[in-house]
């Protein structure tokens, strides 16, 4: 019983990162961005050549994420230089990428054993080496949750952060202030895809696999606890003030901190709502169709008390 | 700082309910279960050939001597071609402490494989084509191959069409068992005469364009892999190959059964209960993961469909006739 809610959980922190990123692009930036399907198995493709190169398992981490960050530019730059819609321009790089991670990694890679991932390299086995091994997940995957949680929020009250927020709910006013509203969409598409990236290489070293097709779909997971996650938090802390301004942008706009802890939330509850369909014991088919229900069923709850919200 | 504290509260209590039913599902298992060990069966996706595994699976253990029910009870769950979905089946086999996990393609089995290894659970896998391409073959793991009989078919295509020189291969990209299969077929072909035009696809959608692309090349004749992505559209194939007179040879019964002319193929529930007899060894402890080595089904069969035969005005020779089984009246 416990082990499934640490396997769970471990599983909602890891992708707790993607949803960040997907946050930063739908939510923060209002820049649909279909990239994330092809720079999440970019991660994990990176992350598999180079630990069965040999190199350290926290060092593939940020060159995985390096790589996410170089196919957001790619994006951001066909979006804002060559001026492709911001849809397409994810579209382009998206469907580019699926043959650099088929060059990089071919359609199938698996981690021997024998090979340290994070979970099991020398500092993480120093500190935690009594815990099992779904113990040792659970920890590093919150550790890495929490601290890049935290690490956006800061962003977000810097100049720069606070300038990429308003790029995406004010770009006039960027320009008022004498700063280029475009460079703020590319910088946060390249952190949006670094993170993206970022939560492939972990869900790679995790699985101990990379698949060519591993990416599909995780667009849409996203976007989903990205609403699912905004919408509890609404639904608890409903009734405060500026209410105009969250009415104008709709399901969509939550500000930082508070946005982070709900696409957080987000993901935990769309990989328990998943974890719970399994376990139904219903027949196997009836997967998808309980997982479907039960958002609905979240979305209506925590959509009643905010009726207004939806209506927006 | 309020808002804080209820949204505190109502994560606490969210997690509660979360937790309180997924323990119910749990429960449920356990009952059904009891102290019978239990075989999780992880299935990547619907699909005619793996469905024939997972019943050959069940057949299997019972062929072993093994009752459902006394031996062992099965947890099946299907991933619907997800990896995500496969990776949380997998773990909810490890949290209800299964004996054994099967993964059924090469997904589902690497996810089997990553969630077994805290509790070193037993992972058996089938249908997957290249074991040691996917490094499956060591360790606490072990189970059968789906590889093709290349020469069976590139001997079968020989006879039926004596002037042919090229095949036609469409194949997706992403998917390891092909792209595994058509580096066998371009290795073996010179062997039987042939050359091999393939073309890789990344979608679904492009399947139909790939095959007019090779239909305007040329190819004497289509050899179909058992790519997922492709033989989902055989059909609309077959119209267009049927159109320009080109056979086309299948690689597992059922593709005969659409149309294909002929093929050297696998028999999936035969995987399945090779795949079955193995498992039943590791459950009951008579050996190991390691001490049995992933084995590929011994034996091949030919299936033919002789009205697509004769639609492509072909001539069957008559001692392939009589060892090949005829598919082609159940169409």
């Amino acid at each position: 019983m416990s082990d499934l809610i640490i396997s769970t959980l471990t599983q909602g922190l890891i992708y707790a990162l993607l949803s960040y990123g997907v946050y930063i692009t739908y939510s923060v930036l209002d820049f649909p961005d279909l990239t994330v399907d092809s720079s999440f198995p970019l991660g994990a493709a990176v992350t598999a050549i180079l630990l069965l190169g040999g190199m350290d398992p926290w060092l593939t981490l940020l060159c995985a994420a390096g790589a996410g960050a170089i196919a957001g530019l790619c994006t951001g730059l066909i979006h804002v230089r060559l001026g492709v819609r911001d849809l397409l321009a994810g579209i382009i790089t998206m469907t580019a990428l699926s043959s650099i991670n088929l060059l990089i990694a071919g359609s199938n890679v698996t981690v021997e054993r024998a090979v340290d991932t994070i979970f099991t390299s020398a500092p993480v086995m120093a500190l935690l080496g009594d815990l099992s091994l779904s113990g040792r997940k659970l920890v590093v995957s919150l550790v890495l949750a929490v601290v890049i949680k935290l690490l956006l929020d800061l962003y977000f009250r810097t100049k720069s952060g606070l300038l990429l927020r308003a790029a995406g709910d004010n770009g006039t006013l960027v320009t008022t202030l004498a700063q280029n509203k475009g460079n703020k969409k590319v910088l946060g598409v390249v952190i949006a895809n670094a993170l993206v990236a970022l939560c492939g290489a972990v869900v790679c070293q995790e699985q101990r696999s990379y698949s060519a097709v591993m990416g599909i779909g995780q667009v849409v997971f996203g976007l989903a606890t990205v609403i699912i996650g905004i919408s509890l938090v609404r639904f608890f802390t409903h009734s405060k003030g500026a209410q105009g301004l969250r009415k104008t942008k709709g399901l969509r706009f939550l500000a930082t901190p508070q946005g982070t802890t709900a696409v957080l939330l987000g993901s935990i509850l769309y990989k328990f709502c998943v974890q719970i369909a399994i376990n139904v014991g219903l027949p196997a088919n009836m997967l998808r169709f309980i997982t479907a229900a039960l958002f609905l069923v979240v979305l209506v709850i925590a959509g009643r008390k905010g009726e207004e919200i939806i209506h927006a | 700082m309020k808002n804080l504290k209820k949204l505190l509260c109502g994560a606490l209590s969210l997690t509660a309910v979360l937790t309180l039913a997924a323990c119910g599902g749990q429960d449920q298992t356990a009952e059904t279960g009891g102290d019978v060990p239990i075989i999780g069966i992880s299935q990547y996706g619907q699909h005619g050939s793996l469905d024939n595994c997972r019943e050959g699976f069940l057949q299997g253990l019972q062929e072993a001597g093994l009752v459902e029910g006394t031996d062992y009870t099965i947890d099946y769950q299907n991933a619907s071609f997800d990896d995500n979905l496969a990776i949380q089946i997998a773990q909810a086999f490890s949290a209800e402490d299964a004996a054994l996990m099967v993964g059924i393609a090469t997904p589902a089995a690497t996810a089997c494989y990553a969630a077994a290894e805290d509790k070193d659970i037993p992972v058996i896998f089938t249908a997957i084509t290249d074991p040691v391409g996917a490094k499956l073959d060591s360790g606490n793991i072990t189970g059968t191959s789906d590889v093709l009989p290349v020469e069976g078919q590139l001997e079968l295509i020989r006879a039926l069409q004596p002037e042919a020189k090229t095949i036609g291969i469409v194949y997706t990209t992403s998917e390891s068992n092909s792209v595994y299969s058509v580096s066998v077929y371009q290795e073996k072909a010179a062997d039987y005469g042939f050359t091999i035009e393939a073309v890789g696809v990344t979608a679904q959608s492009e399947v139909t364009q790939a095959v007019d692309s090779l239909i305007a090349k040329g190819v004497d004749c289509f050899s179909n892999l058992t790519d997922n992505n492709v033989v989902g559209v055989l059909g609309s194939i077959l119209e267009k190959t049927n159109e320009a007179g080109i056979p086309v040879y299948g690689s597992e019964i059922e593709q005969m059964k659409l149309g294909c002319v002929a093929g050297a193929g696998l028999d999936y529930v035969q995987l399945g209960i090779q795949t079955g007899k193995m498992a039943a060894k590791v459950l009951t402890g008579e050996a190991t993961c390691q001490d049995l080595p992933y084995e590929v089904i011994e034996n091949y069969s030919l299936y033919t469909n002789s009205q697509a035969i004769a639609a492509m005005g072909l001539t069957l020779p008559e001692e392939i006739a009589q060892q090949a089984e005829e598919v082609g009246a159940q169409a």
